[in-house]
């Protein structure tokens, strides 16, 4: 069974997408670690390692994701951590934003799949076969 | 009959009866016994062992090294357990860094090792064996995964195993670890010559002083006039404890137990004199507090009565601002939902409410821009002391 730590990151209290995320995950067969609303980035990476996680999936509803996010790298630096797929979703930017502008940015901090205004079930299908081809 | 309660504490020794609270000082020429013996050996007299109830912060309490595999979980939660249990954490290690960590110096009395869910394998190996022959220990317990229990009881044969203090929820499972904790220190206590012999006195176990007054805050708002969230600063002869509610921080440990310890190793006022001067000395605010206070930083070098009140008044300000937003190394207290600040210990023989409430009132202002002060109580009469040692008797029951 793969296992995904999820949550919302920064001072995010948007909690109704967390909860669906939660059923669907668990719904699609994966062990599910949700640390809620309000997580920082530090307490993501380090459940992934207590958990020792196959991916860590991260939303960002009220869009300061960009503001936390770009420590993403520094943060996996200090672990070893090889195997973990990255996933974000959720509203990315504050206000009006393309596609194009938002997906190069989140993948430069180091995010593997990024779902900006994306619907849960079209993200998580996509996050699926992802995951089948990696292996 | 009634109950005998003694408090020996490194500067002083507290003893409560129904009649009242009476202290002495200690007198370090004498070993502990006989100093309470000769101050007290009359009132110990009229009662039997059985009801005379001891508890003491004299021997500096237990000392602990932590091992851990992450800051937010392992770490975090094996620090709370620790200083919940009355211990005093000497240094803590993120493992991922074990291999540039420096041992500590002295004799740590246990190391806790953590990390990891159960169910996953192989996250300590013999980066940790060989960073622990560098340590001086005298107990080694495991609380992490259990699969790699039986790789670790391999190579360290004295390894206590107990169950993992992370749950797959990851939330915090203390309560075999906080049991463990607890019983080492009385072990610790026969241990040690000085204190052994008050075994003499007492048939009951002998618990350490911020165990107890940690296990009086469930009922303080029912006892006393203080309105939750709040915290209770005890400054002694050698640390500062604060004891605080849970509602006053925000982090991601969900455990039973409503209220939480930090200890303030060296912010005593007579045996950590030196380093809470040195504190003070170092803090962004302190010319304008004494300023404020009418003296100068002279006064820090002075051996007198009004010496001492001003280190007592610093030592106020000083854990206040650690726990504040201004420092973010610490345990971060969101000190503007505070309700009421208790005051115990040493601390109430030797400032008066005024004294405490100008210190207050100043940190307020200066440090977190609101005029608004929380409650002050002075524990005048150690109650808070006494309401724990009778609730740990009731549980022991
Ligand atoms: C309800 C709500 C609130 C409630 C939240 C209650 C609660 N505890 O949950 C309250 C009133 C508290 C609130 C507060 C705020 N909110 Co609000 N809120 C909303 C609202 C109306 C609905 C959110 C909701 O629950 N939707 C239902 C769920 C199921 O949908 P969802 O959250 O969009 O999630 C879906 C997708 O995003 C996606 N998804 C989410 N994560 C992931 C991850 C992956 C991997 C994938 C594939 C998909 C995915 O899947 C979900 C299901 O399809 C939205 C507007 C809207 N209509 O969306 C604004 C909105 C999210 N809020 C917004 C803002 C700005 C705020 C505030 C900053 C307002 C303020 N100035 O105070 C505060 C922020 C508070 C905080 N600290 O976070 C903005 C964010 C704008 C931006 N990013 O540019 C929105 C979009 C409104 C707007 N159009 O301006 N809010």
């Amino acid at each position: 069974m793969m296992k995904v730590v999820t949550g919302v990151v920064g001072n995010d209290i948007h909690v109704v997408a967390n909860r669906l995320i939660d059923i669907s995950l668990q719904a699609r067969g994966f062990e599910v670690f949700n640390l809620g609303v309000n997580t920082s980035l530090e307490e993501f990476i380090d459940a992934v390692v207590e958990t020792d996680a196959d991916i860590l999936l991260i939303s960002s509803l009220n869009g300061e994701a960009e503001g936390w996010c770009r420590d993403l790298q520094f943060l996996r630096s200090e672990y070893e951590l090889k195997d973990v797929t990255f996933v974000i979703g959720g509203n990315l930017a504050v206000g009006e934003a393309k596609q194009s502008d938002i997906i190069p940015k989140y993948k430069s901090y180091g995010f593997d799949l990024v779902f900006h205004q994306i619907d849960l079930n079209t993200g998580l299908d996509e996050m699926e076969r992802y995951m089948r081809e990696k292996q | 009959m009634s109950k005998l309660l003694i408090d020996v504490g490194s500067t002083y020794v507290k003893v409560c009866q129904k009649s009242g609270i009476s202290q002495y000082f200690r007198d370090f020429k004498k070993d502990i016994y006989d100093d309470l013996i000769t101050k007290c050996g009359d009132i110990f007299s009229q009662y039997k062992k059985e009801d005379i109830f001891i508890c003491s912060s004299a021997n500096g309490g237990l000392s602990t090294l932590i091992i851990g595999l992450t800051n937010s979980f392992s770490l975090k939660f094996a620090k709370n357990i620790a200083f919940n249990s009355g211990i005093n954490i000497i240094d803590t290690i993120l493992y991922s860094k074990i291999e540039e960590s420096k041992s500590p110096g002295e004799l740590v009395d246990v190391v806790i090792i953590v990390g990891g869910i159960d169910g996953i394998g192989n996250v300590f190996d013999e980066k940790l064996l060989r960073y622990l022959e560098k340590v001086q220990y005298s107990n080694i317990v495991y609380v992490g995964t259990a699969q790699d229990a039986s790789f670790l009881k391999e190579h360290l044969p004295n390894l206590t195993v107990l169950s993992n203090i992370i749950t797959h929820k990851l939330h915090v499972n203390g309560n075999e670890l906080k049991e463990y904790l607890t019983n080492l220190y009385q072990a610790d206590i026969v241990g040690k010559e000085d204190i052994k012999h008050l075994y003499e006195i007492t048939a009951n176990q002998i618990y350490s002083t911020p165990y107890i007054v940690n296990r009086s805050l469930p009922f303080i708002d029912a006892n006393f006039d203080v309105v939750n969230p709040f915290i209770v600063v005890d400054i002694g002869g050698a640390t500062t404890d604060i004891h605080y509610s849970r509602d006053l921080v925000r982090d991601n440990i969900v455990s039973e137990s409503g209220y939480d310890r930090l200890v303030f190793k060296k912010l005593g006022v007579f045996k950590s004199r030196e380093t809470l001067i040195y504190a003070a000395k170092n803090n962004e605010f302190v010319y304008e507090l004494l300023a404020y206070l009418n003296v100068t930083e002279n006064i820090l070098e002075e051996e007198s009565e009004k010496a001492l009140r001003i280190l007592m008044q610093l030592s106020i300000f000083l854990v206040l601002y650690k726990v504040s937003r201004l420092n973010p190394l610490y345990v971060t207290l969101q000190l503007e939902l505070l309700k009421t600040i208790v005051l115990t210990g040493g601390i109430t023989k030797v400032l008066n409410y005024e004294e405490v409430e100008v210190i207050i009132s100043f940190f307020y202002k200066k440090v977190m821009n609101v005029h608004a002060l929380p409650n002050i109580v002075m524990d005048y009469d150690y109650a808070i002391w006494t309401l724990g040692m009778e609730n740990t008797q009731k549980e022991e029951k």
